[in-house]
């Protein structure tokens, strides 16, 4: 069973998954559908970002010592920082840092904001399972994975507000069906790149079905399903009744998105658990 | 839907073991009996790694860290003086870091008759 510390670890990374994650996207979808006032969105989560790279690594911290101890121990963490965990605190804030520094820079500052995002969101190369197989491909279809996975999650909260006030209806629509389009690109490629990891990283069907690794990703792969049927009902259904002009849709839009992200908070609390105590079939 | 994911995340994270256990061998070996008190315990490790804290119990009585001050690089094999503390079982558990940043550990013991 896992430890106390096993399960601030899981905890901690889905912070810093939700943190990364989500303000990265906001920021992403900010500049690609020109949307307003979302800077308080994307500073409140880079704040839990930055908040759970500094904890996560002091963690590791403890981790090396099997006490509170390791959490300050300048001999631990300088030790740490001396591996590629390191480099990806590194990343992690200096990519937060900009993202937070273009939040209050104008109109330039969306540009420094998004590439402070994709800094942050380049860090999970350096750690973890994927950077141990130490494969080019690989780490580009992981950045490729996240950038989408960021971008789709940093568009709900905008678009579930535009669609809850009847004064911005024509704008829900409007960046629903551009995010829909994108979404046409983008979300096959999530797919495939991230069957390839899968592939690459169980290897074979019966260590998908008998091991803890496998098991968590199917569950993964389920709750995503889930999500694709939500989204599809959002672009084939209440987006085109939405631009039609019907209000009805703008509550469906809104109640659906509410869903979506509870899957989505399952899907990287699962994700959370695979990177943190769950160990690859061999 | 809230409580079955939960579920089934627990179920999951319970089976899973807690990762990497790269050692490749000891001396004296895992669960040996041995004669006489070695005077160091060997650790072969599959990988270069830095060993954090090394906690010998006797007898699941006393209880002691070892002195690490010597060991600052990170390296395969270790050898780990050790204090007679008379027959019984030594349990030895380590922790230590992976040069690709990833925490280790793990536990062994043998007797001493």
């Amino acid at each position: 069973m896992p430890d106390a510390f096993d399960l601030a670890a899981i905890v901690t990374k889905f912070a810093l998954y939700l943190g990364v994650m989500t303000a990265a996207g906001t920021v992403m979808a900010t500049l690609m559908f020109r949307l307003d006032r979302t800077r308080g969105l994307a500073a409140a989560f880079a704040v839990l970002g930055l908040a759970a790279t500094i904890l996560a690594f002091s963690l590791r911290g403890a981790n090396l010592t099997g006490d509170l101890s390791g959490m300050t121990d300048p001999e631990m963490l300088g030790l740490l920082w001396t591996t590629p965990v390191g480099t990806a605190l590194l990343l992690r804030l200096v990519g937060l840092g900009l993202l937070i520094a273009g939040l209050f820079m104008g109109r330039v500052g969306a540009w420094v904001s998004a590439l402070g995002g994709v800094v942050a969101i380049w860090s999970f190369d350096h750690v973890g399972h994927i950077s141990s197989r130490d494969t080019t491909l690989l780490d580009i279809a992981l950045t490729l994975h996240l950038l989408a996975v960021a971008l789709w999650i940093g568009v709900l909260t905008p678009l579930k507000r535009l669609a809850t006030s009847t004064v911005t209806f024509a704008s829900a629509a409007d960046v629903g069906h551009r995010f829909g389009v994108v979404a046409t690109v983008a979300v096959p490629a999530l797919i495939i790149v991230g069957g390839y990891m899968g592939y690459q990283l169980v290897g074979s069907l019966p260590a998908l079905l008998d091991t803890g690794y496998g098991q968590a990703l199917i569950i993964k792969v389920l709750l995503v399903g889930l999500l694709l049927g939500l989204a599809a009902a959002n672009k084939l259904r209440f987006i085109p009744a939405l631009r039609a002009g019907d209000p009805a849709a703008a509550s469906h839009l809104s109640k659906s998105i509410s869903v979506e992200w509870l899957v989505i908070l399952a899907v990287l609390g699962t994700t959370a658990v695979l990177t943190t105590t769950l160990t690859l079939p061999t | 839907m809230k409580a079955i994911l939960f579920a089934g995340m627990i179920g999951i994270w319970a089976t899973g073991a807690m990762a990497h256990s790269p050692l490749d061998a000891t001396t004296p070996t895992n669960e040996a009996t041995v004669t006489e008190m070695p005077t160091e315990v060997l650790m072969d490790f599959k990988g270069d790694i830095r060993l954090t804290r090394v906690a010998i119990t006797h007898a699941d009585t006393h209880s002691m860290d070892m002195d690490l001050g010597e060991q600052t690089a990170f390296t395969q094999e270790f050898a780990l003086p050790m204090h007679d503390m008379g027959a019984g079982t030594y349990v030895i558990e380590w922790r230590g870091l992976g040069v690709d940043g990833h925490a280790l550990n793990g536990t062994f013991s043998f007797t001493v008759e």
